[in-house]
C-alpha cells in the first residue's frame, strides 16, 4: 500500500519535534510548582510567564492579556458566558455569533440562553461570509457579547474580522474570534485590529492536544467560569500546566514565522488538488470557493455519492479526512455549516473535508487526484437507481 | 494473493465480537462497523446517545484484532424499515418481530451495500446460523438458533455471508474469546430486548411515534368470541395473541388473548382449546432458494424458539402461502414469522396473517 496520506489537519496535527523538545524538561527536572516559593517553583513560574509573553508577541498582546486554557473550547465558552456574566446587568442581554461557529461557541451560546440571555444569530450568505446588514441590525447596544469566527473550520471561509470588530466595539459590544483555524493563516494582530478577545488552540498547530489560549484585551469585563485559587489572576484557578504552556508559545512562534510561506505552499498544494478535482469530476461543488479561503481547507460535494462511504473507502485506502460533524458514537451527521449557508441535504450528505497542511505534499495530493475519482465513478455506479 | 475482504456487524457483544476474531484468524482481511440505528437522545439517561457503551466496546474490540473499525450511520432507514414497521404492526393489532425486519433490510440489504461500497466480497454477523452449501441451515446449538430470524433475507446475498460462530454453541463462543483475549466481552451479558426498546416497554415507542392518545393505547373492551364484553383493557397494543396475563379473571378455565381486533379495538379473549389451530396463512414470503412444490413436507416454526411442527404447503400464491400442519398449534400469532425448514435447512417464511382453526385442503 502507498504511503498513507493525512488530510485532517483541522481536525489535529501532529506534534512538533521542536515542540516535544521544548515541553520534556517539565515533565523531568523543572517539575515545579509555579506557585511554589522555592527554586523548583521559581523556574516552573519562569517558564509560564515566558510562555504567556511569546503567546502574547505571536498575537500582538501583552502578556497579562494571555490565558492559558485546556483547549480552544474552553476559551470560547469563558469569552462568551464570561463577559455576557460580566455584562447582562447592564441591560447588555444579547449574545451575538453566526450559525456557522464552532459547536464550542454555539454550545456556549445556548448556554448563555439557558441563564437567560437572548441568542441571536447573524446571517450568512452561501460562501458563509456574514451579511453586512444582519451584523448591523443585530449587534446593538443591547448586546454584551459578539463571536464571530474567523476561519471556518469546515468550509475556510474568512471573514472581515477588522471591520467587524470595529462596528461592535463603535456599538460598545465586546467583540470573540475563535481563531483555533485562522491562527498560522492569516494575519492576526491586537495591535491594529480591534477584537476584544480571541481563542486559539495549540492542538491545530503542532502542538498537543489539551492547551489553548485566550486573549482578553486590557479592560474587557469578563468573569471567571472556575473558583479557586489566584491563578492567572483568579481568570482561571487551578495548577498551571507549565510543559504545555511552553508547548504552545514554541509551536506559536514557529507557526507565526513559517505563515506566510506556509500560505503559500499551501495554497498551491489546494488549488492544484481543486483544480484536478473539477477537472475529473466537473459536477463536484466546493463550497465557499468564490470566497477569501484560508488556503488549508477544501470542502467538496460530490453528487451521486455519500460522505460515509466515501470517508470509509478512502480510509482503507489510507487516505484520511472528515466530513461533517461526528457524534459521540463517530457517526457522522449532516454538517450544521453546510445547512446554514444553505445547501441542500443531499448535496450535504455528500459532503468531504480535506485540510492540508505540516504533512501534506504534492506526493499526497497526487495520490488523492488519483484515488478519489476512481472511488467516485464507483460508488455512482453502486448507487440504487 | 490478496486476502478477501469481510465486512463484520459488530454489537460489542460476545457473538459478534467471537465472528470477527475468527475470521481474522482464519486469514480474512476484515473491517468491523457497528450500525448506528437509533438515537434516544437524553430520554434513557443510562443508555448514552445511539447506544454508546457498545459502540466503545466493539471499537476496542477492533483494536485488539488489529482491524479498522467504523460507525456506520443507518439512522434514517433503519426508523423507517424496523422502527415504523414495528409501531404500525402494533396499530393493525398484530406482535411484530423487528428483528427480522433489521436482519432483512438493515443488516442484509443496507449494510450489504456499505460492503460493495468498501470492496468487500463477504458479509458477516454473529448469528446462530449455519451457511452450508450456500444454503442457510439453523445454528448447530438448539438454545441459541437464530435462523428463525433470517428467513427474509434476499437469497443473492446468501452466496456472501459468513456466519462464522453458527456451528458452535454459546458456551464455545465465549470460551474462544477468552482464548483469544477478549476478556472486555467474554462474559458480557446477553441483551433481551428489543435494541430500540431499551427499557423493555413498547408502548413508549408506540406513544413517541404516534402520539399518547393513539388507539393502540387506548382503554377498549375485552370480549369473548360471542361478543359478551367482559372488562377492559388499557389499549391493545399491550397485548399479544396467547397472553394471559392482564386479563380479567373469574372464568371457569384460563382464558387466554385469541385474537385483537383494531376497529372496535376489542381484546378478545377464549379458552386454551381456542388457540389451536391447524393452519396458517402468511404473507410478504420470500424463499431462501427455489420455491417449494405444493404437497412439500416442510417442518414449521411458528414462534423464537418454538418446536417446528411436521406440515405440509397447501397453497402458494403470490405473496402468500398456507401451510396445513398435522397437528395442532397453539398461539398462532399475526405479526410473528412462520419459517418453514426441511430438515436444518431453511426453505424460507413469512409473516404470519391468520391461523385457521380447520385443517386447510390442499390446493386442487
Amino acid at each position: 500500500m502507498p504511503e498513507p496520506v493525512y488530510l485532517d489537519h483541522a481536525a489535529t496535527t501532529p506534534v512538533r519535534e521542536e515542540v516535544l523538545a521544548a515541553m520534556l524538561p517539565f515533565f523531568g527536572p523543572r517539575f515545579g510548582n509555579p506557585s511554589s516559593v522555592h527554586r523548583w517553583g521559581r523556574e516552573a513560574r519562569t517558564a509560564l510567564d515566558e510562555a504567556r509573553e511569546r503567546v502574547g508577541r505571536c498575537l500582538g498582546a501583552s502578556p497579562d492579556e494571555i490565558v492559558f486554557t485546556s483547549c480552544g473550547t474552553e476559551a470560547d465558552n469563558m469569552a462568551l458566558i464570561g463577559v455576557w456574566r460580566a455584562r447582562h446587568g447592564e441591560g447588555r442581554r444579547a449574545a451575538v455569533s453566526t450559525p456557522i461557529e464552532h459547536k464550542a461557541v454555539l454550545g456556549a451560546l445556548h448556554q448563555v440562553a439557558r441563564e437567560g440571555g437572548e441568542e441571536r444569530l447573524l446571517a450568512v450568505d452561501s460562501s458563509g461570509r456574514v451579511a453586512a446588514g444582519s451584523f448591523e441590525s443585530l449587534v446593538r447596544d443591547d448586546a454584551a457579547v459578539c463571536s464571530v469566527m474567523w476561519v471556518n473550520n469546515e468550509i475556510g471561509t474568512m471573514q472581515d474580522i477588522p471591520a467587524l470588530a470595529q462596528q461592535a466595539k463603535e456599538r460598545g459590544v465586546v467583540f470573540h474570534s475563535d481563531a483555533v483555524q485562522a491562527f498560522g493563516k492569516v494575519e492576526i494582530d491586537a495591535r491594529t485590529t480591534p477584537f476584544d478577545m480571541l481563542s486559539i488552540s495549540g492542538h491545530k498547530i503542532g502542538a498537543p492536544k489539551g492547551i489553548g489560549a485566550l486573549f482578553i484585551r486590557r479592560g474587557t469585563p469578563m468573569e471567571a467560569l472556575m473558583f479557586g485559587g489566584a491563578q492567572d489572576r483568579g481568570r482561571r484557578p487551578g495548577t498551571e500546566n507549565v510543559a504545555m504552556a511552553v508547548g504552545l508559545a514554541c509551536a506559536a512562534e514557529l507557526t507565526v514565522a513559517e505563515r506566510e510561506e506556509e500560505v503559500r505552499r499551501l495554497s498551491a498544494l489546494r488549488e492544484r488538488l481543486e483544480a484536478a478535482l473539477l477537472a475529473r469530476v466537473p459536477d463536484a461543488v466546493i463550497h465557499g470557493r468564490g470566497a477569501p479561503r484560508a488556503p488549508h481547507v477544501t470542502n467538496i460535494s460530490i453528487p451521486g455519492t455519500e460522505s460515509e462511504s466515501m470517508l470509509i473507502a478512502l480510509d482503507l485506502r489510507g487516505i484520511a479526512c472528515s466530513a461533517g460533524s461526528a457524534c459521540q458514537s463517530g457517526s457522522i451527521n449532516p454538517s450544521h455549516v453546510l445547512e446554514a449557508i444553505g445547501v441542500s441535504t443531499d448535496v450535504a450528505k455528500s459532503a468531504l473535508r480535506l485540510s492540508l497542511g505540516a504533512l501534506t505534499t504534492e506526493a499526497s495530493i497526487d495520490r488523492v487526484i488519483e484515488v478519489l475519482p476512481m472511488l467516485v465513478e464507483k460508488a455512482r455506479r453502486l448507487a440504487p437507481a | 494473493m490478496t486476502r478477501e475482504r469481510v465486512l463484520v456487524a459488530m454489537s460489542g457483544g460476545v457473538d459478534s465480537s467471537v465472528a470477527a476474531a475468527l475470521l481474522v484468524r482464519q486469514g480474512y482481511d476484515v473491517v468491523g462497523a457497528t450500525m448506528k440505528l437509533f438515537c434516544h437522545g437524553d430520554d434513557v439517561p443510562d443508555r448514552p446517545c445511539c447506544s454508546l457503551d457498545s459502540v466503545n466496546d466493539a471499537r476496542r474490540i477492533c483494536e485488539q484484532l488489529g482491524i479498522p473499525h467504523y460507525v456506520l450511520n443507518l439512522e434514517s432507514a433503519f426508523g423507517h424499515d424496523v422502527v415504523r414497521d414495528f409501531v404500525d404492526e402494533y396499530a393493525r393489532g398484530r406482535t411484530p418481530i423487528p428483528c427480522v425486519r433489521c436482519n432483512t433490510f438493515t443488516k442484509f440489504r443496507d449494510l450489504v451495500r456499505k460492503a460493495d461500497a468498501m470492496d468487500a466480497r463477504w458479509i458477516a454477523t454473529g448469528h446462530y446460523a449455519r451457511m452450508i452449501d450456500g444454503a442457510l441451515h439453523r445454528g448447530l446449538d438448539p438454545a441459541k438458533d437464530q435462523s428463525y430470524f433470517l428467513w427474509g433475507i434476499d437469497q443473492r446475498v446468501l452466496s456472501r455471508m459468513l456466519l462464522p460462530v453458527g456451528a458452535q454453541t454459546k458456551a464455545e463462543t465465549r470460551a474462544v474469546a477468552h482464548e483469544l483475549g477478549l476478556e472486555l466481552i467474554a462474559e458480557k451479558r446477553e441483551s433481551q430486548d428489543i435494541c430500540f426498546v431499551p427499557d423493555g416497554d413498547h408502548t413508549r415507542i408506540i406513544a413517541r411515534v404516534l402520539g399518547a392518545d393513539a388507539a393502540a393505547l387506548a382503554r377498549g373492551p375485552v370480549v369473548l368470541r360471542d361478543g359478551r364484553v367482559v372488562g377492559e383493557h388499557d389499549g391493545y397494543a399491550r397485548f399479544t395473541v396467547g397472553q394471559r396475563r392482564g386479563l380479567p379473571g373469574g372464568f371457569a378455565e384460563p382464558m387466554f388473548v385469541v385474537a385483537i381486533e383494531p376497529a372496535t379495538r376489542a381484546v378478545v379473549i377464549g379458552t386454551r382449546d381456542e388457540l389451536l389451530g391447524r393452519g396458517i396463512v402468511a404473507r410478504e414470503v420470500n424463499w431462501l432458494g427455489a420455491m417449494p412444490v405444493i404437497g412439500a413436507e416442510v417442518s414449521v416454526q411458528i414462534r423464537h424458539r418454538a418446536r417446528a411442527v411436521p406440515g405440509v404447503i397447501v397453497r402458494i400464491a403470490d405473496d402468500e402461502v398456507e401451510v396445513a400442519l398435522d397437528e395442532p398449534a397453539s398461539a398462532i400469532s399475526p405479526g410473528q414469522s412462520m419459517v418453514l425448514y426441511q430438515g436444518d435447512r431453511v426453505l424460507g417464511g413469512g409473516v404470519i396473517e391468520r391461523g385457521r382453526r380447520a385443517l386447510p385442503v390442499r390446493a386442487a
